[in-house]
């Protein structure tokens, strides 16, 4: 086994019992330091991929700012009712199944598309022009002309998001109210 | 990325990250005797000068303190977390520190060892290049919230916990502010490879903007001319992002105790106070790199250097010492300013620093982003 291959089932490794820790785990601030686990996993996957740059934003994004949120808001709340409230109940039980299928929906479908990529040569493919600042132009680039709409669209949905959060705050009561 | 193609380089650029650990922790007791004697003399006190020549053996004295207090875990906490916590502090620091340039690279030519022949060989005086020097670095000191939010939860005290969150909603905040302000200098130079950004700031002053070429040969060409409020920016989130004073609300004392490392003595206090510094190292090196043209000596450029080394007979080995000396010396001045800072200051208010964070820092910096895009779109015509 190559140094590469090593490194790749090691960091897959740590990705995946990070993330199934995500959800066996019973409290749910260990839940939200592994999912922070498996978002510096991914992190380093990229890394391997030469994704620099993506893998650094993911850091900053992800790992660094959404998780940190994530698990300060999870210590804020002392969260056994909430706990109890999501593991017994109808409703729970068809959001569970819900879940699972979605899950098995998104495995299948991700077989059934990464089927023929595994043989296809990916020279469009801006992680692979090369490392550093050149792969993070090519990005750049076909972010700002090819997939502008998109772009545009998801800045339009955070702004949104923004201004949702911001009214929800606002209000009085919120979900914690007792 | 590779560490190297024979077990000579993977060795030599093994022990190298070793060499930069050890010197980022080697860097704290010193440091710690500056900031004491430092802070006495603004103060108008002596500071510690009792043990050993201008008390320089206390380092060696809280060393052993350190190591030989007593292993304490408090009733209330969770044990992993609590003891996973300071071994974290150290990694964000170490690791981002790791990828600062310090010097030009050292070449070393082909020779013979053990019957056969080696090289040649290129090593870089840093722990490893990545492309993206500054996405990695901060990417990777973004992760320093977790360790204070594991320390102030894991130890399951009140004060730690109001300590940890105070400190990671102010990292949070500060970082936005801290991404926009090198967001200039990403710009100005193209690039986010630290070395490509300290080669454009060699030489003197000169740059050129509606066809006429501006220069100043009494000035070098540093970052700091071209991005002054992205400096000043910069170097004040740095100080939120390191938990410094006037921006230590996590460990305020008159409300908090210590904050998230209250339940912490011995050496896993010592621990965090490593990764606190280890933070402050990384801020100076990258205000040196940025702004004030990493280990360039001012005014001449790494050619001039080589040329006037090779004249004397001496190859990349002296010209890499001399960029280090002048990379140090930068550092060393901004490690200063820290801790002049620190025993200058008050302490802010939460909410002041939370308006000064949001309100104040970051629509300056995107004010220069903005202003910096429309310049460099104009000198492009």
């Amino acid at each position: 086994m190559t140094a590469d291959a090593f490194l790749f089932w090691f960091l897959a490794i740590v990705t995946l019992v990070s993330g199934l820790s995500v959800i066996l785990m019973s409290n749910p601030i260990y839940s939200a330091l592994c999912l922070a686990m498996t978002m510096v996993g991914i992190s380093a996957l990229f890394v391997t991929l030469n994704a620099y740059f993506i893998a650094g934003v993911q850091l900053i994004v992800y790992a660094g700012a959404v998780m940190v949120l994530f698990v300060m808001v999870i210590m804020l709340f002392d969260l056994k009712k909430d706990l109890q409230a999501f593991t017994r109940g109808r409703f729970t039980g068809a959001v569970k199944i819900a879940s699972v299928g979605l899950l098995a929906g998104l495995v299948v479908g991700a077989i059934a598309m990464s089927v023929g990529l595994l043989n296809e040569k990916t020279t469009d493919n801006p992680v692979l022009v090369g490392t550093g600042m050149e792969s993070t132009k090519a990005l750049g680039n076909i972010l700002f002309s090819k997939y502008i709409l998109g772009f545009e669209a998801l800045g339009i949905l955070l702004l949104v998001i923004a201004v949702g959060a911001v009214a929800l705050a606002r209000s009085k009561g919120g979900t914690h109210e007792h | 990325m590779g560490m190297g193609k024979d077990i000579f380089e993977i060795t030599v650029n093994g022990l190298k990250l070793v060499v930069i650990f050890l010197m980022m922790v080697q860097a704290v007791p010193i440091l710690v005797w500056l900031e004491r004697r430092g802070s006495a003399f603004i103060q108008n006190r002596l500071g510690p000068n009792r043990v050993g020549p201008l008390g320089l053996m206390q380092l060696l004295a809280d060393a052993v303190k350190f190591l030989t207090k007593e292993n304490f875990v408090p009733d209330t906490a969770k044990p992993l977390l609590y003891y996973a916590a300071p071994v974290f502090a150290l990694i964000p620091g170490a690791v981002a520190f790791s990828a600062i340039p310090m010097s030009t690279p050292i070449q070393v030519s082909a020779f013979e060892m053990f019957g056969s022949t080696w090289g040649p060989y290129t090593f870089l005086v840093q722990g490893y290049d990545i492309g993206v020097g500054i996405v990695f670095i901060l990417g990777v000191s973004s992760l320093a919230a977790y360790t204070l939010l594991m320390a102030g939860w894991g130890s399951g005290n009140k004060y730690s916990l109001m300590g940890a969150l105070r400190a990671s909603a102010q990292t949070i905040s500060y970082e936005l502010a801290l991404g926009l302000s090198i967001v200039g200098v990403i710009m100005l130079y193209g690039t986010f490879n630290l070395t490509e950004m300290t080669v454009a700031q060699q030489g003197p002053l000169a740059f050129t903007l509606f066809g006429y070429t501006v220069s100043a040969s009494w000035l070098p060409n540093w970052g700091i001319f071209y991005q002054p409020l992205g400096a000043l920016l910069f170097f004040t989130t740095a100080f939120a992002e390191s938990n410094r004073l006037p921006f230590d609300l996590a460990e305020g004392e008159s409300e908090l105790v210590a904050g998230f490392h209250t339940e912490y003595g011995g050496f896993k206090f010592n621990m965090f106070f490593i990764g606190e510094y280890g933070h402050m190292m990384i801020a100076s090196g990258l205000m040196a790199l940025f702004f004030f043209g990493g280990y360039g000596i001012p005014y001449v450029s790494v050619q001039e250097v080589q040329q006037w080394a090779a004249s004397i007979g001496y190859g990349s080995g002296l010209v890499a010492l001399l960029h280090f000396l002048s990379f140090f010396v930068k550092f060393a001045v901004f490690l200063w300013i820290f801790i002049w800072v620190r025993w200058t200051l008050p302490r802010f208010r939460y909410d002041q620093l939370m308006d000064f964070g949001w309100k104040t820092l970051l629509p300056w910096a995107l004010a220069n982003t903005i202003l910096t895009a429309f310049v460099i779109y104009i000198a492009s015509l």
